[in-house]
């Protein structure tokens, strides 16, 4: 497999990330968004992050020129029909990601993979909004945030996806700077399943708001575990609603299977907007 | 399980059932106990044995052979011995049945084995996927390689304590489901 001409559809964080990373690996990369203002912010916050390698000469001056060149901002209905990947990172609301699939089936050539960097849809229900024969093209390509720094790559294979060419992505990423993951198209991938019980369980240990407490449960799984943040601190940086949600979707997903079941204080903490670091108040304060 | 008896203390170390536990403190009358419970809930050790004066959980530690020790009645010696043996003790104030690290550590490897069950992924993925998505320095399989016995008998623990069906193992941990 050769991926050498890429669209991403979304400009918001998820998708200039992984735009930046595919232009890093010398692909022609169209960035493409409905609105004018967020493909300008995008393309803008990229170049500076190239200029800021350039100045600590991660980058040479050629490099950087040639991965402008190659990264271009678009709408839609101009971009290249012969693209190798195509990879959807917009809203997560599921009608406007089958409309814009639907139109993508419609668009690019037979030879062109659609996916989706979806966290929360089974990749099927997108795929069934493609022809038949797309969907042995269509999968799942979860990136984690920021696109350029983290290594995992979900490749998520949906019961219609062709498994040579699922392993061909994975080879593909393999070979550059990704550390991919293959799996099946099941709630919350790998990732946001199996990382749940490390919210779940510690506020389970503290059972109430005791601040006290759940420092010392950070401090524990910090210094005994090694892990890089304790899941409280963790939560407060991610957000209590983003965190709470995921929780949610996953435990609805599974049926609402007990080992998924959200805690009583992470309601309770979105009712009161104690939401993290970014309203100065989640299990710790921050002023 | 060994045991390192110095002055009028007993340090017991490594697994066992929860009556082997047991035993060793009622053989043990007159001694000062330390013992690890990793598996086991402290507390109901405590309000049986007053001699047992602390438990530490190193049955999941690494070979940077960090553990969670919590006291009843603080023991520098029993600190140093620790330390003599390699360990580096961190003090809780916590009493949790099977501690913080491994009762979190036992959910996150049974999660794992329920996706290896489901067929979602290969053991490989998940711990690739654990390491690199989410930066956690080992991946489940790798935590539970070769402790699978102590995971099981844990999540067995906390289900007995709780009757919280979130304890149930993966039937590739337990292929019985005995306790369920």
């Amino acid at each position: 497999m050769n991926l050498k001409k890429i669209v991403v559809i979304g400009a918001g964080t998820m998708g200039s990330g992984i735009a930046q990373w595919f232009t890093q690996q010398k692909c022609s990369v169209e960035l493409v968004d409905n609105s004018d203002e967020q493909l300008s912010r995008a393309l803008k916050s990229i170049h500076i992050s190239w200029d800021k390698l350039l100045e600590k000469k991660k980058l040479s001056l050629e490099e950087i020129t040639e991965m402008k060149e190659s990264l271009s901002i678009k709408k839609l209905d101009i971009v290249s029909k012969d693209a190798d990947l195509v990879i959807e990172a917009i809203i997560e609301n599921l009608e406007i990601k089958k409309d814009l699939f639907n139109k993508l089936d419609q668009y690019f050539n037979s030879h062109t993979i659609l996916s989706s960097n979806t966290s929360s849809f089974p990749i099927e229900l997108m795929a069934a909004a493609v022809s038949s024969e797309r969907r042995k093209r269509f999968v799942g390509l979860h990136f984690f945030n920021p696109a350029t720094i983290m290594k995992l790559v979900e490749v998520i294979r949906p019961k219609d996806a062709d498994e040579q060419l699922c392993h061909d992505l994975y080879q593909w990423f393999d070979s550059k700077d990704k550390r991919p993951a293959l799996c099946k198209d099941s709630p919350g991938f790998i990732v946001n399943r199996v990382a749940r019980n490390f919210y779940g369980e510690p506020l389970r240990i503290v059972e109430s708001d005791n601040e006290s407490k759940m420092k010392e449960v950070d401090h524990i799984l910090r210094e005994v575990g090694g892990f890089k943040m304790g899941p409280f601190e963790l939560m407060d940086l991610i957000g209590i609603d983003v965190n709470y949600s995921v929780t949610c979707s996953v435990w609805e997903a599974y049926q609402r299977e007990p080992r998924f079941a959200p805690h009583a204080l992470q309601k309770q903490m979105v009712e009161e907007k104690r939401l993290g670091r970014k309203a100065k108040r989640g299990f710790y304060k921050y002023d | 399980m060994t045991n390192f008896s110095f002055d009028n203390i007993l340090l017991n170390f490594g697994f066992g059932t929860k009556e082997e536990k047991k035993n060793i403190l009622r053989e043990n009358p007159s001694k000062k106990i330390f013992m690890d419970l990793t598996c086991y809930d402290p507390s109901e050790f405590y309000s049986e044995f007053p001699h047992l004066k602390g438990s530490f959980a190193a049955l999941f530690c690494d070979e940077l052979k960090k553990i969670e020790i919590h006291f009843i009645e603080q023991d520098q010696t029993v600190l140093s011995k620790l330390i003599e043996l390699g360990f580096t003790p961190i003090e809780t104030s916590i009493v949790s049945c099977g501690f913080i690290f491994p009762r979190t550590i036992v959910q996150i490897i049974n999660e794992a084995y329920f996706a290896l069950e489901e067929g979602v992924a290969k053991k490989e993925d998940i711990n690739r996927a654990m390491k690199f998505g989410v930066n956690y320095p080992k991946g489940p399989f790798e935590w539970s390689d070769g402790r699978e016995i102590y995971v099981l008998t844990l999540l067995q623990e906390l289900y007995s304590k709780t009757k919280d069906k979130r304890y149930r193992p993966s039937r590739l941990l337990d292929p019985t489901l005995s306790s369920f």
